[in-house]
């Protein structure tokens, strides 16, 4: 029924329209979510797809590198697998885009491979400070007193230790005689990692929990794991998975710093940390082996960060 | 899930169905204290009132008297620290309430005593469906089904009088008007059929129209129901079309309590005179609205005496020195904190 239809204004009686009406209200589109809304806003941003598109490409480039590195045979390589040491540091070239490496290797398949390990290290460092995160500022946030002192000065106590010092100390304190593996140094970023998130979720929970659907939660019976996890936790975990995209990016740059100071990852590991590390002193004569993975690494970095900037205008309601 | 489902069942095994009339909630000498850098704050003192099953009480009384504190004393939902219970009980069916264990107020609130809050904006939660969030309460209480528990929240949302109910089901808090989502709140406390409802002015944050039609829900569906209703509230036109029984507090304090024709017809407590001498009628001379002269004392440092007598137009040398206590009133069955009752013209 439309402003223009005079017959339907007329020839309606009052229950039908009113009928129409609730019809209308419940029908027209799809309710609304919090969720919802964010992605109204989130599928109009170029921005948004520019950044879901470098993650897509580095999250498969890291599952099935396959797909981005295939060999390429030569008169002496029949099956394009092979390195020769008489080709090392050749700048790029058609047959290899990006050069070679020191070993003589193609240094395309070489970055393209590193995106595994950069980006293992980013989800599940990042993942680790998520959970601790919420699980500690949750109940921090939540019973207050004692449990929140508590928490709190343990995340102060680690916000005192610089971020680079305490990696060093962590690593040094895990590094076993068979040297270190790819969980070590996700555990250490981790490790150092949650108190930031800690601060965030507690600070969310805070606010949230003194709102009255809580209290009306808590009237109606609720547990209070119940009301951690059902009622506080979707309503307060925005801003901190927000934060944690953003982190993303940080974490890359981390591991690629701890692999340039020789306390990341195992030595004989492919990353672009490592990479980057390697080519730090053959800079002036073989520039390209610097740039590539350096080149990756910003690319990755600002895909989780412009992706966490774009999550943040979309989720906090003081951006909408 | 098989944990809530236990829990679902010692909690329904416990209390018997209730009496027609029987008693169900007993506050007696209740005192509430903040303990606040400025001081020990007695935001309630010696409160006693009862409620019986099929009866509403209405809590009166100005912002800051304590009404809202004690009745989050009765359903264990005082911040502590800084609040604490510091003297009487409440009682529940004979079951001690003050210093009950988690899992006991637990097994009581929802399917025992419910709670609306006062701002249905607020009261629901923004993240999931109105529906869902009724039928949460079937399936974590009840252990019903998921399709058993969706259609009981339809139904009762019928039963609150939400139109299209199946459609409403489906959408969020946010697209309902205020006046709808305080239905969706009743629905959500009525959901276990609790013995007692708490609301706490229920209909203080929608316009005058819906406020009438949430009141008349509530009174109907008491009415079907025979729970115990305890009505928050300062809005005196509220409680007149309800009210049973009516409790006045000032300062954390009852100062009147006694039926509510009684309180209508004639109320005994000089404040309750002010109270409703403040009220707006339709009737009579137009001319400036009464108001009590004054403002409520600091809950920190009460005056000496009847904490109301600085405001009093009756107040006598004795009001300032002697706190008065609750005396029966000639007459009539309720009772008044004044050491003028009788004397009052």
């Amino acid at each position: 029924m439309t402003d223009t239809d005079p017959v339907a204004e007329l020839d309606g009686s009052l229950d039908a329209r009113d009928q129409a009406r609730f019809d209308a209200e419940g029908l027209v589109g799809p309710p609304r979510t919090y969720w919802g809304d964010a992605w109204l806003i989130l599928k109009g941003r170029w921005l948004f797809w520019v950044s879901l598109g470098i993650i897509v490409t580095f999250v498969s480039m890291a599952i099935v590198p396959q797909l981005f590195v295939w060999p390429s045979p030569g008169p002496d390589d029949p099956s394009g697998l092979f390195c020769f040491l008489s080709d090392a540091r050749q700048p790029p070239s058609s047959s290899h885009w990006y050069g070679t490496d020191v070993q003589g290797c193609d240094y395309y398949a070489q970055v393209t491979h590193g995106a595994r390990v950069s980006l293992i290290v980013a989800l599940f460092a990042t993942l680790i400070t998520v959970i601790v995160g919420i699980l500690l500022g949750g109940l921090a946030g939540y019973y207050g007193g004692g449990v929140d002192s508590l928490v709190s000065r343990l995340a102060d106590g680690f916000f005192a230790l610089p971020y680079l010092v305490g990696a060093i100390v962590v690593l040094s304190a895990l590094t076993t005689q068979e040297g270190r593996q790819i969980w070590q140094v996700t555990v250490a970023i981790g490790f150092l990692g949650w108190p930031a998130v800690v601060r965030l979720y507690r600070s969310t929970v805070l606010q949230v929990k003194n709102l009255e659907y809580v209290q009306a939660a808590r009237a109606l019976g609720a547990s209070d794991a119940r009301i951690i996890f059902r009622h506080i936790l979707p309503n307060a975990v925005a801003p901190t998975l927000v934060y944690t995209t953003i982190g993303m990016g940080a974490v890359i740059s981390v591991e690629a710093t701890l692999s340039f100071l020789g306390i990341g990852l195992p030595i004989n590991s492919i990353s672009w940390g490592i990479m980057i590390s390697e080519a730090g002193t053959r800079i002036e004569q073989s520039p390209h082996l610097l740039f590539f993975p350096g080149l990756y690494l910003i690319v990755a970095s600002l895909g989780f960060v412009l992706m966490g900037e774009q999550l943040r205008e979309a989720f906090d309601p003081r951006f909408r | 899930m098989s944990v809530t489902e236990s829990e679902t069942i010692t909690a329904t095994e416990v209390w018997s169905p209730v009496d027609a009339g029987e008693l169900l909630l007993e506050v007696e000498d209740l005192s509430v204290a903040f303990d606040t850098n400025d001081g020990v704050v007695q935001a309630v003192s010696d409160l006693s009132w009862e409620l019986r099953a099929g009866e509403t009480l209405a809590v009166l009384g100005e912002s800051g008297s304590g009404k809202s504190v004690s009745v989050q004393a009765v359903m264990g939902l005082l911040p502590m620290p800084p609040g604490r219970i510091a003297q009487g009980s409440i009682r529940y069916r004979g079951t001690e309430l003050v210093g009950a264990s988690n899992s006991v107020m637990r097994e009581i609130r929802g399917p025992e005593i419910a709670m609306i809050f006062q701002d249905p904006l607020s009261g629901l939660n923004p993240v999931y469906r109105v529906g869902w969030q009724i039928a949460e309460m079937f399936r974590f209480h009840r252990g019903l089904s998921k399709r058993e528990a969706n259609k009981k929240a339809v139904e009762l949302m019928d039963r609150v009088e939400i139109p299209n109910p199946g459609v409403r089901a489906r959408q969020y808090p946010h697209q309902f008007s205020g006046g709808m989502r305080q239905r969706a709140m009743i629905a959500l406390a009525l959901s276990l059929d609790p013995k007692v409802l708490i609301a706490d002015e229920p209909t203080t944050a929608l316009d005058v129209t819906v406020q009438a039609q949430i009141m008349e829900l509530l009174t109907q569906l008491q009415a079907e129901t025979q729970m115990g209703l305890v009505l928050i509230t300062h809005d005196l036109g509220v409680v007149a079309s309800v009210a049973d029984r009516v409790v006045t507090m000032y300062a954390g304090r009852a100062v009147e309590t006694g039926t509510a024709d009684d309180f209508y017809g004639a109320p005994a407590h000089p404040y309750s005179r002010g109270l409703m001498a403040s009220v707006p009628r339709l009737t009579g001379e137009l001319g400036r609205l009464y108001s009590i002269p004054g403002s409520p004392p600091s809950l920190v440092h009460l005056p000496p005496g009847c904490p109301f007598h600085p405001r009093c137009t009756y107040a006598i040398d004795v009001c300032a020195t002697t706190r008065p206590q609750l005396e029966p009133v000639d007459g009539r069955s309720g009772a008044s904190a004044c050491h003028r009752t009788a004397e009052l013209p």
